[in-house]
């Protein structure tokens, strides 16, 4: 069991470390989420801002998808 | 190569060529209802903390209503802080972010709406009524009965649906951290609820343990934590306005959380019968997790440098951060407490309490509070009053360091005194001061808790919500993120790692799948193998009776003081008895093994102590025990302690079969002679110096068991010393024997009016040495008289000493004439010689069949009034009968003075 769990995580850790160091692009791709995450969060507070701004609070009609 | 036109068909492309008016719709009215609803059960759920904890210190305080007692309060505590603060807040929190981080509105405001009446009223709410009425499961983290649980189930398969399927017709390749936490969290719950919840009741015993222990992990390490992190990771960068220190690291984060979190369950049940690989896997991986929690903590930290001004100035940020340390030292403190040797020590005390409780307030409450600030203060017209969650934050955090400082402190002290002889109910003594403590300390992180509440509809209506352009961070943070290509996440090393939604999807159910089939499945497997290879086959199932006893130890939350699991550890077998075997839990539906000792352990309460003593101590437990702080359980009786109702028999009849298949199987000198013992030893305890190598036949083991090895303990004889030992007797008696034998020794206290026989009047007869020191040595059969073998010798020989001072000095051996003496004699042996012996050593015939034995004159002496007392009105409760309509007066008067003449000389009788 502690062999298991031990070679796991290596094997994990090992993966990812070899991973981030030979594929540059990789690294690219995996930080990227980071900074859209901050863009969609601005572009939220952008629309809240306008719409408090028109008395609107609720801004789009709900769609059931 | 990537063209550009490829590129704008990107997901993540065209949500960022959106109008704002084309941004998903948020679900405000759902976000403003999770919120209220998670304070509303908050505020609750805390005022039953503090009831439970104030019961430690006033057991008697709202005692007299079953749906107010400890138990039931205490089930509905961590079930309301669970599901009803925490779930709410997640819930809260997911109406916010999911929209954000997926692109689309959450799936149905329908689905939102009935998810939120199933949740609070088909959940929380009735989860309280009914844990209140008495139908409860008492199982750890999943005390509410299965009725909800089945709601509970299909609120998360509701989840599903509203919360992961935008992620999935999303289809983003750039999935943001806190949506991996949110998809695999709940995935991951959905699975494990039900598995934790009603696998135990179809799996019995330490089998049973194994999915318990599992459940009790994945409660905390895969729901509260999951959601926590995801909050923390989307507060901090949406305050500073600065991305995350690193995504890769908060993505291996979040591997090794959800490999780790899983395989730390059965850390619960270290030294257990629990196969020893899956106790020594689950340590390990607690190890792990400690590890992973620092890379995890590192990279929130890193993420805020430079803006520790803006985490002292935004509330939010503040909450939150507050939260990711307590996380820090949480996780720390439990891989440490993991480890045998420290487990061995603390495990069972409150500093797990004081662990569970920085885990809950301080790192989730913290942080979902903080997730709450943050996302209120972005929804346009609410109010906010920061100086009263300015309150808030330092009454909660004040409140959290007493309280967790003193838990710990007391589960220290409690440690140290179990370690040691000290009879158990010192342990409870040591830490009552520290339990008062922890009561006060609630005060404060209420308060703090209805400031929050306060600042969310008191003062000024915000004038437009918190954004980029308003938030009080230095602008410049702003550029961090503007200058990267929107598309650059777009570009996928190969194309399954576009599928970000499916892999979070696959770690949810792929981690469920391993954890539960290493150690559950696996362990439980083993387990099954070696009940049938070594359970008794005459193993006694319980009576339909004691089914219904069981069914109220659980219903009252019993399980939650007493464990019914001795370790495999010395000072466990010392206290306790032999080492709890699986095959004695084959028939628990479900497990009652525990996690947490205020009161003993009671696997080995068959033949321990009679029928009068148990009920008595339910009744009111501080009759016979003076310092418990065990509730009264008034409801079982009908209105007084000698007309118990049929449920409280059947708890009784439950409590008295406890370890009895243990006793009558003759499992213990079975497995001393064969091969079995070595085979179970080493399953379970390879390597570990180990309990289960010692005898579990050594009587000492037993508490209850006679031992012919109780020492003669003889008073000091020196003046100065005597009367040193008679006070610090004097002191003793009346910590452990006045509530039974009186203030004085006349058999009078407060507990005699409900059991029988009743306690002796110390004052009425003479012992002699031996004589004591057998009974506080072994206790006396059949009466309520317990062993008391786990004090020191120097406070048995100081009892000793004291019950001799209660002595009148008037027992001296007949003087009467010969004639007399030889009538006596004659009656002597021909109505009490069978039971008392020709000489009157408690050794007749009939003597070996009596519980209590018949006196021995030469080692228990009367008075002249007591002997005359007895004969009169014999011994209730005893074989002893009365002579009243049977002999004469002159006739008992003669064997009264022949029963003296027994005594021995004047010299002996008065103690010289």
């Amino acid at each position: 069991m502690i062999n298991l769990i031990v070679i796991v995580i290596s094997a994990i850790m090992f993966a990812l470390l070899l991973v981030w160091w030979r594929w540059p692009a990789f690294r690219a791709w995996i930080e990227a989420p980071k900074y859209s995450m901050l863009r969609q969060e601005r572009r939220f507070d952008d629309r809240n801002a306008a719409g408090t701004a028109s008395g609107s609070i609720q801004f789009m009609a709900h769609r059931d998808y | 190569m990537t063209t550009s036109a490829e590129i704008a068909s990107y997901p993540s492309e065209r949500r960022n060529s959106l109008s704002l008016a084309e941004l998903p719709s948020v679900e405000y009215g759902l976000i403003r209802a999770h919120v209220f609803a998670s304070l509303v059960t908050l505020v609750f759920s805390v005022l039953f903390g503090i009831l439970v904890a104030t019961k430690f210190t006033f057991p008697e305080f709202l005692g007299g209503h079953g749906w107010l007692t400890w138990g039931r309060l205490r089930y509905n505590h961590t079930q309301g802080i669970f599901f009803g603060w925490l779930g709410n807040a997640f819930l809260a929190f997911f109406y916010y972010a999911v929209p954000r981080l997926a692109n689309r509105p959450v799936s149905s405001r329908k689905l939102g709406w009935f998810l939120f009446w199933i949740w609070n009223f088909a959940v929380v709410l009735p989860g309280w009524v009914l844990v209140a009425a008495g139908f409860s499961q008492p199982l750890e983290w999943a005390e509410f009965p299965l009725v909800v649980d089945a709601f509970v189930v299909l609120a998360f398969i509701l989840m599903v649906f509203e919360f992961v399927l935008p992620f999935v017709k999303a289809r983003l390749s750039d999935l943001y951290v806190s949506a991996w936490y949110i998809i695999g969290g709940i995935i991951f719950t959905m699975l494990a609820y039900p598995v934790g919840n009603f696998v135990p009741e179809l799996v019995p015993g330490a089998r049973g343990a194994a999915f318990s222990g599992l459940w009790i992990h994945d409660a905390v390490g895969l729901f509260v934590t999951p959601f926590a992190v995801a909050i923390a990771y989307y507060v901090i960068p949406a305050t500073t306005r600065r991305p995350i220190y690193s995504h890769f690291l908060s993505m291996v984060g979040f591997w090794l959380l959800f490999f780790t979190y899983p395989l730390n369950g059965t850390h619960h049940y270290v030294y257990s019968a629990i196969p020893m690989a899956a106790q020594k896997g689950a340590i390990v991986a607690s190890v792990y997790l400690g590890m992973a929690v620092i890379l995890v903590v590192t990279n929130h930290l890193l993420s805020l440098r430079g803006n520790s001004g803006t985490a002292s100035k935004d509330l939010p940020l503040r909450f939150v951060w507050f939260g990711v340390v307590s996380y820090l030292v949480v996780s720390l403190q439990g891989s440490v407490q993991a480890l045998m040797p420290v487990n061995r020590f603390i495990h069972f005390t409150d500093w797990v309490i004081g662990h569970s409780h920085l885990a809950m307030i301080g790192f989730a409450s913290f942080i979902a509070l903080g997730g709450i600030a943050h996302l209120w203060q972005r929804i346009p017209g609410t109010r906010c009053n920061e100086r009263m969650m300015n309150w808030s934050f330092w009454l909660l955090a004040v409140g959290l360091t007493l309280m967790i400082t003193d838990l710990t402190i007391a589960g220290l002290v409690e440690a140290q005194v179990w370690q040691s002889s000290a009879p158990w109910i010192d342990s409870v003594r040591a830490v009552a001061s520290y339990w008062l403590v922890r009561t006060l300390s609630g005060l404060p992180i209420l308060t703090g808790f209805l400031l929050f509440w306060a600042s969310l509809v008191t003062g000024p209506r915000l004038a437009e919500a918190i954004t980029f352009s308003t938030s009080r961070v230095a602008p410049e943070n702003n550029v961090a993120f503007e200058d990267v290509p929107a598309a650059s996440h777009e570009l996928a090393p190969t194309a399954w790692l576009a599928n970000a939604h499916v892999i979070a999807f696959g770690a949810g159910v792929g981690f469920f799948a391993l954890s539960f089939l290493v150690l559950a499945i696996l362990p439980g497997k083993q387990l099954e193998d070696e009940i049938k290879r070594v359970a008794p086959v005459t193993m006694p199932t319980l009576t339909t009776s004691e089914q219904r006893g069981r069914v109220v130890y659980g219903r009252e939350g019993c399980a939650y003081c007493h464990t019914q699991q001795i370790r495999s550890l010395a000072e466990d077998v010392r206290r306790f008895g032999a080492p709890t075997e699986a095959w004695e839990t084959k028939y628990d539906y479900p497990q009652l093994w525990g996690t947490r000792r205020i009161g003993p352990d009671l696997s080995r309460e068959f033949n321990i102590r009679p029928r009068d003593w148990q009920l008595t101590h339910l009744y009111n437990p501080r009759l016979v025990v003076r310092d418990s702080v065990m509730p009264p359980y008034p409801w079982l009786f009908k209105g007084n302690v000698n007309q118990p109702t049929q449920e409280g028999l059947d708890l009784l009849a439950y409590l008295q079969s406890l370890g009895r298949a243990r006793q009558l199987s003759g499992f213990d000198q079975q497995m001393m002679a064969s091969s079995v013992h070595a085979a179970i030893s080493e399953m379970a305890m390879t390597s570990e110096p180990s309990a289960r190598a010692t005898p579990p036949t050594v009587p000492i083991a037993m508490p209850g068991g006679y031992s012919d090895s109780a020492p003669v303990l003889h008073p000091a004889s020196n003046p100065d010393d005597l009367q040193e030992e008679v006070s610090r007797g004097g002191t003793l008696f009346a910590a452990n024997c006045a509530s039974c034998h009186g203030s004085a020794g006349r058999g009078d206290g407060e507990a005699s009016a409900s059991l029988l026989p009743k306690p002796a009047n110390l004052t009425a007869a003479r012992f002699s040495d031996e004589r004591l020191s057998s009974v506080l040595w072994n206790g006396v059969a059949g009466s309520a008289m317990p062993p008391w073998r786990q004090l020191p010798t120097e406070d048995l020989r100081a009892l000793v000493a004291y019950i001799h001072s209660l002595h009148l000095p008037s027992v001296a051996p007949s003087i009467q004439q010969a004639a007399n003496l030889n009538e006596g004699k004659s009656l002597f042996a021909a109505n009490c010689a069978s039971c008392h012996g020709d000489t009157g050593a408690g050794n007749g015939p009939a003597a070996g069949a009596l519980a209590p034995s018949p006196t021995n004159f030469h080692l228990k002496k009367p008075t002249e009034e007591r002997a005359w007392e007895v004969l009169e009105n014999g011994v209730p409760g005893t074989a002893m009968p009365p002579w009243q309509s049977q002999l004469s007066a002159d006739q008992r008067h003669a064997l009264v003075e022949f029963v003296r003449s027994l005594y021995g000389t004047p010299q002996e009788n008065s103690g010289q």
